[in-house]
């Protein structure tokens, strides 16, 4: 679902990031959650908030720790959803950088709606060495960060 | 604080971590892999509420730090991999897990993966005891 992503911003100097993401009423994926009233499954509001979290996570350690790893979402942790998100909607999304090892960021992430708090979470990002098989998602990862960096 | 206390906090953390009911018995000499099924997101787990509960740090890599103490980095591990001194000094450390499940070849990330509830709860004392210094 990378394509909800409309901008991110990363300032790994500090351990944080922002993002915007644009979910509209009339996907397909929601037609069935719920017919009539389309509702944005908390599930992905973590995964929208984890594709703002791994960018961070990614340029935190290379920036940091100078080593390069590929974020992948391993825990989530006091997790809150604290209002329905009805669609079509715009979605703020923040994260910051709570605890940092070489295989594993933490990052408090916080989902707002029109400056209402919809979501909050600390996020577990896994951070791996990639190996050879890993090198068009990579190559994808790399075109899409770019396309969101400019967008914001 | 005792060690006894101690003790029955990081029992109350492994239960949590698990969703174990509070009535299920969690002993010292436990092993989290071998005992009680943890994976290694369940040890990391139990370290951020270890963490949080008792306002410490344990970083990456703090079993590996107190078991090499004053051994050189190069006799305590190569590529990555503990030498027979190295097997040793862990062994020491982790006093209370059976020796016999210390393979020949034991890779530096994975040491963890020896200890025992009573290990975790002797390193909590010794962040506790280095907190009040």
């Amino acid at each position: 679902m990378f394509e909800l992503m409309r901008s991110i911003r990363i300032d790994a100097e500090h351990g944080r990031a922002s993002g915007l993401a644009s979910i509209p009423a009339d996907h397909p994926l929601f037609a069935d959650h719920f017919p009539g009233r389309s509702l944005l499954p908390g599930s992905l509001i973590l995964e929208l908030a984890a594709q703002v979290a791994g960018p961070l996570a990614e340029e935190f350690v290379k920036t940091q720790l100078e080593i390069e790893r590929w974020a992948i979402l391993g825990m989530v942790r006091d997790a809150r959803f604290l209002q329905p998100v009805f669609l079509p909607v715009s979605l703020e999304i923040t994260a910051a950088i709570s605890r940092s090892q070489s295989s594993s960021i933490n990052a408090n992430v916080m989902v707002t709606v029109n400056g209402e708090r919809v979501m909050q979470a600390e996020l577990v990002m896994m951070m791996l060495e990639s190996s050879t098989e890993w090198a068009d998602a990579i190559e994808a990862r790399n075109a899409r960060l770019a396309r969101w960096k400019e967008a914001s | 604080m005792s060690a006894r206390d101690t003790s029955a906090e990081v029992a109350t953390l492994v239960r949590q971590t698990l969703a174990l009911s509070e009535t299920e018995p969690i002993e010292t000499q436990q092993l989290f892999f071998y005992d009680l099924g943890f994976t290694s997101m369940d040890l990391l787990d139990l370290l951020f509420r270890i963490e949080q509960h008792f306002q410490i740090e344990i970083p990456e890599g703090t079993i590996y730090r107190l078991a090499r103490s004053d051994l050189a980095e190069a006799e305590f591990a190569e590529d990555a991999v503990l030498t027979e001194a190295g097997r040793q000094r862990l062994m020491t450390l982790l006093y209370d897990t059976p020796a016999e499940l210390f393979p020949a070849r034991i890779h530096a990330t994975t040491l963890p993966r020896f200890c025992t509830v009573g290990a975790i709860t002797r390193l909590v004392d010794h962040k506790l005891a280095e907190k009040h210094v």
